[in-house]
């Protein structure tokens, strides 16, 4: 109070633009003031009440100690009741209190003191509304409460849907509200999350199914069988725990009761397949029975959920769901135990996911099945997370080992690769070699030929003058000289363009330069610069300038002429005319066989040349014609 | 640059003989009996003397290091056991710069005897020459008249010609190279008639010049083929960064 009252004279004493602030600050105490006596209050929660029941017409009045629950009291048949329940607080309370039902229901009225405080839904009408599901939390104006107060809850109770009154706890608004939120978060929210999470879940492996249905990888079709019963696992997962949140039902109760039952019933049937596949086992014989029971416990939901219903015999839902959890139980374990002898990670996952649900669901069974256990959440819904976890993990890990194998596959394509260049440029290293050693061995061939024809035969010749001993001095240096010359001709003939006939008499001239000097002829040059011919080989070039060496030879040698004429000219057909012309003593071309002569002939054959040879004492004429189109070249 | 003919010599470029103009020789040749040859060739001439013959191009590196020798021809084989003859001219050229190159051939091949004119031989003598010939090959090359084969022409044009055409960044950069480096038109007249076999008298006539202008054309074709090459080495050179470029 001492603080008080200091603040207050220190608001009095402020200008006035900030006693707005101040007034703020004092309003802020004054609440914290007034809570103090509240804060101290108990809770209180209600456990005696009256309660008036009406059963099929039969009214039944007795004193009774909550949580009343109907289905147990009543055999799940449907009915109404009045509850009253009387409270007494110490103090008439300032503030208001707050009131919370965990379970009211299925509809219900709350009045406090004869005052209408809630009302959940229409108590006359059955079969609509159900509040029961979800926490109540009702807010209690101050102004209400009195020392001695009285609850009136007047509900309707549908048969076998868990209905009644719970415990009432009653107390300051704030207090009761955070018992109230974090009940409905355990109760609501978190089956709400888990809703999402299994739909996430269903549509990830749903469409995994569909996408990865004809991969075309070694294993496809199994992971097919997993996907999908996963995802229709999760799918009926998603059904069964969006009842929480349901009031009103998209069906009547009895038929929404059905498809709940059969959500159930798909759920363990598809999530003991999951477990299958993922073993291995769906390949087995077995396969076929496991089949049949699964099918057998699935279709079999749905009538005992009907009859349930219709007859109010509850205990029919519950020795199914005994049966379904005794049967899972069995495989819970014998699945665990094969896992153990060949334990893979993923299969570890999955053994554990799914012994831990059949325990637990086990455990969800006695608590609200079996036991009176009014207020008991199944903790199924949060254990079923496990086999979306175990999924994600399989999903994961098998993409994973995809794109190992993809990168390996690449791995191996990039060393195909390398390995195909390789032996294609070996191939063509070969093929290069191969041709380099024709090339050899046509170039070996023609130089062996050469020197056959050339060099090998001076050579010959000199060494016959030799043994013979007739030969003069001059003429072993002639036939030497020419020996020399010839090689320096082979090695030009290397050199000269193919074709170039100009080239070639340039050559010619060139190299028999000194023997013109010596013999004193006079030489008259009248050649014309000429493209090279086309498909004139080094080979035809070398025949030529043995062709023109002859002829300028024979000259030389035997015309005893004075002028000798070099003619070339172009053809109007593209080729050249040769001429060499000699005003020497001539012969008789018909009659003088001369081994010349001949040897010209050959070599004018063997490269497709013409050759006319006409002679008349002071008037000799050698003629080659090349290429152009009336004769055509064959070099080869 | 060239010498025109007998007379106008440069003074201090030879020793007297009895009042003659001799020359003195270096042989380099790595067959004994064709050393022997060439040495005796070279000794009969009146207007040539004999300073050395050696067989490899270390001892004629050695010769030519020893400032006691002077030399004013070099006659060199190509083919030596222990290298180019190459290596000899570039070395002589160096040490001698007046020393005269020349290079003894068996074949007067084109790649041979391009590759000497480029390293700067006057000219080139064919092994097979007579002895009598040898030596006034020699005299006649230094008197200016250099020989050139049909082929040695036309290898010559399609070098110098078809590359300056082929490549015409290079030609631009070759263009701003000294003059000497490119062919005139005449010079190139000259190396087409070669090229087609015409004698220098006929390319005289064909041409209305005198022989003794045709010869040096063809002596100033030898140095504009030697300059050129060591052009484009230097070219070469500083394109590679081997070298500053000119300032």
């Amino acid at each position: 109070m001492r603080l008080f009252l200091r603040l207050r004279a220190w608001a009095c004493c402020r200008p006035l633009p900030e006693s707005l602030g101040a007034a703020f600050l004092l309003r802020v105490l004054l609440v914290w003031l007034c809570f103090l006596p509240a804060v101290q209050a108990e809770l209180l929660e209600l456990h005696a009440a009256r309660v008036t029941t009406t059963v099929n017409g039969l009214v039944e009045q007795r004193e009774t100690t909550l949580p009343y629950y109907w289905d147990r009291l009543n055999h799940s048949q449907p009915g109404e009741a009045t509850f009253e329940v009387p409270f007494a607080i110490p103090d008439k309370p300032t503030e208001p209190y707050g009131v919370y039902f965990p379970r009211v229901g299925n509809t219900a009225e709350i009045w406090l003191n004869g005052v209408l405080l809630s009302r959940l839904g229409d108590i006359q009408t059955a079969d609509r509304a159900d509040y029961a599901k979800a926490p109540q939390y009702v807010l209690i104006p101050a102004q209400l409460l009195q020392q001695d107060n009285v609850f009136r809850i007047t509900l309707h109770a549908d048969g076998g849907r868990r209905g009644g009154l719970s415990k009432v706890t009653v107390g300051p608004e704030e207090e009761v509200r955070d018992i109230f939120a974090q009940a409905y978060r355990w109760r609501v929210t978190s089956a709400l999350a888990v809703v999402v999470f299994s739909l996430m879940v269903s549509v990830m492996a749903l469409v995994l199914w569909m996408t990865q249905s004809d991969s075309g990888l070694a294993r496809g079709f199994i992971r097919d069988g997993v996907y999908l019963s996963a995802g229709v696992a999760e799918l009926c997962w998603v059904v069964r725990l969006s009842d929480v949140a349901l009031v009103h039902p998209p069906v009547s109760w009895l038929w929404w009761s059905v498809v709940q039952a059969v959500a159930y019933a798909g759920w363990i049937c598809c999530a003991a397949l999951f477990c299958h596949h993922v073993a291995g086992w769906h390949r087995h014989a077995s396969m076929r029975w496991v089949r049949v029971v699964l099918w057998g416990l699935l279709l079999s939901s749905a009538p005992v959920a009907y009859w349930a219903q219709t007859q109010h015999q509850d205990w029919y839902l519950t020795a199914w769901l005994g049966f379904s959890s005794f049967l899972f139980i069995g495989y819970g374990l014998f699945y665990f135990g094969a896992v153990l002898r060949r334990p893979t990670r993923e299969r570890m996952l999955v053994a554990t996911a799914g012994l831990l649900n059949v325990m637990v669901g086990f455990r969800d069974w006695l608590m609200i099945r079996v036991t009176d256990n009014f207020d008991a959440v199944p903790w199924i819904r949060f254990s079923s997370v496990l086999f979306g976890l175990a999924l994600g993990y399989i999903v994961i890990s098998r993409f994973r080992e995809a794109s190992a194998q993809a990168r390996e596959l690449m791995a191996n394509m990039a060393a195909k690769v390398v390995e195909k260049e390789r032996a294609l440029a070996a191939s063509y290293q070969q093929l290069e070699q191969l041709a380099r050693e024709q090339e050899r061995t046509a170039e070996r061939s023609r130089i062996l030929r050469d020197m056959h024809d050339g060099v090998g035969s001076h050579i010959s010749a000199a060494i016959r003058q030799l043994q013979s001993g007739k030969a003069s001095n001059e003429q072993m240096l002639q036939t030497l000289r020419e020996s020399l010359d010839q090689l320096k001709l082979s090695i030009d003939a290397m050199n000269l363009p193919p074709g170039d006939i100009t080239a070639l008499l340039a050559n010619l001239r060139y190299r028999l330069e000194p023997r013109f000097k010596a013999s004193d002829i006079e030489l008259q040059w009248d050649v014309d610069l000429l493209a090279p011919l086309a498909r004139f080989d080094d080979k035809a070039m070398r025949q030529l300038q043995f062709m023109v060496f002859e002829a300028l030879s024979n000259v030389l040698q035997h015309a005893h002429a004075s002028v000798l004429r070099i003619e070339l000219r172009g053809t109007p057909g593209g080729g050249v005319q040769l001429r060499v012309i000699d005003n020497g003593c001539g012969f008789d071309p018909q009659r003088v066989q001369t081994k010349g002569l001949g040897s010209l002939r050959e070599r004018a054959a063997a490269i497709g040349a013409r050759l006319q040879v006409s002679s008349v004492p002071g008037r000799t004429v050698v003629e080659i014609v090349l290429g152009g189109c009336s004769s055509p070249t064959a070099a080869r | 640059m060239a010498r025109t003919g007998g007379c106008g010599y440069a003074r201090g470029r030879f020793t007297l003989r009895q009042g003659k103009q001799v020359w003195r020789v270096l042989v380099v040749e790595d067959d004994p009996q064709m050393r022997e040859f060439f040495a005796a060739s070279v000794s009969r001439c009146t207007e040539l003397q004999l300073a050395g013959s050696v067989g490899t191009v270390a001892e004629a590196k050695a010769w030519l290091d020893d400032d006691a020798n002077t030399v004013e021809v070099l006659l060199t084989d190509l083919g030596l056991p222990d290298g180019s003859g190459l290596e000899v001219i570039r070395h002589a050229t160096r040490l001698h710069p007046r020393c005269e190159p020349l290079v003894i051939s068996m074949f007067g091949d084109e790649d041979n005897v391009l590759a000497s004119i480029e390293a700067g031989a006057l000219g080139y003598i064919h092994k097979d020459s007579a002895p009598d010939d040898i030596a006034q090959t020699i005299l006649e090359m230094l008197g200016g008249a250099s020989p050139i084969s049909p082929m040695i022409a036309r290898k010559v044009l399609s070098k110098y010609v078809s590359s300056k055409a082929a490549a015409p960044v290079i030609k631009k950069e070759l263009a701003e190279l000294p003059r000497a480096a490119l062919l005139s038109p005449r010079e190139q007249k000259v190396l087409e008639l070669i090229a087609r076999g015409f004698s220098y008298a006929e390319i005289a006539r064909l041409q209305a010049v005198t022989v003794h202008t045709v010869q040096t054309h063809i002596k100033n074709l030898y140095a504009k083929l030697s300059v050129h090459s060591k052009n484009e080495a230097v070219f070469e050179a500083s394109r590679l960064g081997l070298l500053p470029p000119p300032a």
